[in-house]
């Protein structure tokens, strides 16, 4: 491969019109590549989004035909003159964390095994869209059940998995927690945390995890297995301004009626912390959804979501 | 054809690694042999047409026309054809041409490589030459590269196993087992495909045809006849990059040719009794036999399960071993296709064989129809 400063120039110059986002057509594993580059290298034949196609870098650990990919600038080496060859590269929204067991049924799927991560204020549907999703695909995702230490309650549906402090301080000792977060309360002081041995369960499975979440729990899980390994959701409720917003909440609060009103009063609250954290964390979320209409949610989800489109 | 051709004489080094020979050396063995075969002497060679890819690459030389003329008494009009892996049928059809518009009544074609004189690396990039120097190799990307995207995606959309493309490669060193020329001779289980070291995922190293050493010749006549005549000899050309391509499993290259080749040679499909196709990748054994109309999309393996597991041929198919097992010295191999269709014809007593030779990822196609008029 030649690489003289007039044929690194052209290349350079012709690289911002290949930033943008793509679908893998196909794609390689070079055992060897030329010197140039070290070690094993993934290719893509990639279509971008003006309809183009490239070949390019692949940076997902295991790409799928038909994965949507998103362009990142990388440094790709240094000629013999000491030119710095920059290359646009493509890589998946997610990734397959390091920590998926080996021979998982998710890596045969023909799509990456990460985590579908739900996030919103309470009263903002995380349940009655979890529901919905875990029901439509019920063949490609499942919940990780929460663990808590606070006690059962009536409304639960089942997915807690309830323990004692001890336990869970156990668990967490060892290690054994992907996210562990207090969640202060006027009444109790409870704990809630999710443990890597459902997650992998669900993987090895086959299906992706999802995580109905609040913020702590979602930074936690993002430090654990990284942030690439989260496909990321935040949900709002319906309203273009933070009054509207909180008004929304509170109106679905009251008409579930599980709370006090000094309770309700208590999770407008911590709503306004959250509204505030898909604001200030942006960068943990892929997708900020506003859930007004459920089927609408789901058509989202089925084109956001590697592997659910063919559901 | 608007002359009768005939192809009066055939000649070839065995393919493989000859370190202690040069591309001279190579190319003069080649000549020879042909000479010695045909009916006419050196004197009666009006041109020479000289296939080659790599020499400036591997032998640091240019300039094979006259340097391979220099090999002939007479020093004759002499000129070299590049069309990466298609050099060798590109050849075939300029001699066809100078023969047809009578500026020669008598041609020598030869293709020669000399790849084993340049480090596996060395190759590996110049062989990238074949492909879009702008869209495919700034990447990264290797030939074998360019085919397991290829084959990647065939997988995808037919359903095929890893273990389906090894029966391709399995066959070919099978029928390699009576070629006195192939540069491999042994029979491979399905399991040592598949079991081989990966070269680019989905393709391992048994899937791909070898760096070879290697000339072959012939001698394209309208004077001097036999009963073997070239009944149709086309080129057709596509984009070098995938990139620029709507479709990858398939090449449209290779689906005009043939096209127009039965045209010329005014027979049709069923007419066809031996087929050398240009298997360079195992993929690309399958990839033939379906743009070349002998299976629908995706069922071009069940030919070569029928032959693997029944050895029962519905045609002559790359009985040479083709390129996985008789080796691949570039521009030598669309030459060497031919002389193997015209040895099948003649030995089985079959009247019609087809030559399939395609360049880089099948932006050029070559292909020749022959015919053995004895049959």
């Amino acid at each position: 491969m030649r690489d003289t400063p007039p044929i690194i120039h052209r290349l350079q110059k012709k690289r911002a019109q290949n930033f943008q986002e793509g679908t893998v057509l196909s794609y390689t594993v070079l055992a060897h590549p030329p010197k140039t580059f070290k070690g094993q290298r993934t290719i893509g034949l990639i279509e971008l989004e003006d309809g183009t196609r490239v070949l390019a870098p692949l940076l997902t650990r295991h790409p799928a035909i038909g994965m949507h990919v998103h362009p990142r600038m990388r440094l790709s080496y240094v000629t013999n003159e000491k030119l710095r060859v920059y290359e646009v590269a493509y890589e998946s929204p997610v990734d397959v964390p390091a920590s998926v067991p080996e021979g998982s049924a998710i890596l045969t799927r023909g799509f990456p095994g990460y985590i579908l991560a739900l996030t919103g204020p309470s009263g903002v549907g995380k349940s009655t869209v979890s529901l919905l999703l875990l029901q439509t695909f019920s063949e490609y995702i499942a919940q990780v059940p929460i663990l808590t230490t606070r006690a059962p309650k009536e409304s639960d549906e089942d997915e807690y998995v309830y323990v004692s402090k001890a336990e869970f301080d156990a668990l967490h000792a060892e290690g054994k927690l992907a996210a562990a977060t207090q969640i202060p309360s006027l009444t109790e002081d409870r704990w809630y945390g999710y443990r890597t041995s459902d997650i992998e369960a669900i993987w090895s499975a086959g299906k992706l995890p999802v995580v109905i979440t609040e913020m702590h729990l979602l930074e936690q899980v993002a430090n654990h297995y990284g942030r690439r390994s989260i496909l990321s959701f935040g949900l709002l409720p319906p309203g273009n301004s933070k009054r509207k917003m909180l008004s929304a909440l509170l109106h679905r609060l009251r008409q579930r009626g599980r709370d006090t009103e000094e309770a309700m009063q208590e999770r407008l609250k911590n709503a306004e912390a959250d509204l505030a954290f898909f604001h200030k964390r942006r960068d943990l979320f892929d997708h900020l959804l506003v859930n007004e209409d459920l089927e609408s949610l789901m058509d989202v989800f089925r084109k956001n979501v590697p592997g659910l489109s063919e559901a | 054809m608007n002359r009768e051709i005939s192809l009066i004489g055939i000649g070839q080094t065995k393919f493989g690694e000859w370190w202690e020979r040069s591309l001279r050396d190579l190319l003069a063995e080649a000549i020879l042999k042909t000479l010695d075969s045909s009916p006419c002497t050196p004197l009666d060679i009006d041109a020479v047409i000289v296939a080659n890819m790599l020499g400036e690459w591997t032998d640091d030389q240019a300039h094979l026309g006259a340097l391979t003329a220099s090999l002939l008494p007479h020093h004759p009009p002499a000129l070299r054809v590049e069309a990466a892996c298609a050099s060798g049928s590109v050849a075939l059809y300029t001699a066809c041409a100078l023969l047809e518009s009578q500026r020669a009544q008598t041609v020598l074609v030869v293709g020669a490589e000399k790849m084993t004189n340049a480090s596996g690396d060395a190759i590996q990039v110049a062989l990238m030459g074949a492909a879009d120097s702008e869209h495919d190799q700034p990447c990264g990307l290797t030939f074998a590269g360019i085919f397991a995207l290829i084959a990647q995606r065939y997988l995808h959309d037919y359903g095929l196993t890893r273990e389906d493309l090894s029966i391709v490669s399995a066959v070919h060193h099978r029928n390699a087992k009576g070629n006195p020329f192939a540069q491999f001779r042994q029979e491979i289980t399905v399991e040592a495909v598949s079991e081989s070291p990966l070269v680019a995922d989905p393709l391992r190293l048994l899937d791909c045809s070898p760096v070879s050493d290697g000339a072959a010749a012939c001698i394209l006549s309208t004077k001097f006849k036999s009963p073997l005549r070239i009944r149709a000899s086309q080129v057709s050309t596509d984009t070098l990059s995938l990139t620029e391509r709507t479709e990858i499993t398939s090449f449209q290259s290779t689906k005009a040719a043939v096209e127009r080749a039965f045209a010329e040679a005014e027979i049709t499909r069923d007419d066809v009794r031996a087929l050398e196709t240009h298997d360079c990748f195992s993929i690309a054994a399958l990839v033939n036999l379906e743009d070349l109309g002998f299976a629908e999309p995706g069922r071009g393996i069940e030919i070569y399960k029928k032959i693997f597991e029944e050895d029962e041929y519905p045609f002559f198919l790359n009985r040479s071993g083709g390129l996985k097992a008789c080796g691949h010295p570039v521009a030598a191999t669309g030459v060497k296709q031919v002389l193997d269709v015209a040895k099948e014809l003649q030995t089985a007593k079959l009247r019609f064989g087809l030559a399939h030779n395609i360049g880089g990822a099948g932006a050029t196609c070559g292909m020749h129809i022959l015919e053995y008029t004895n049959a």
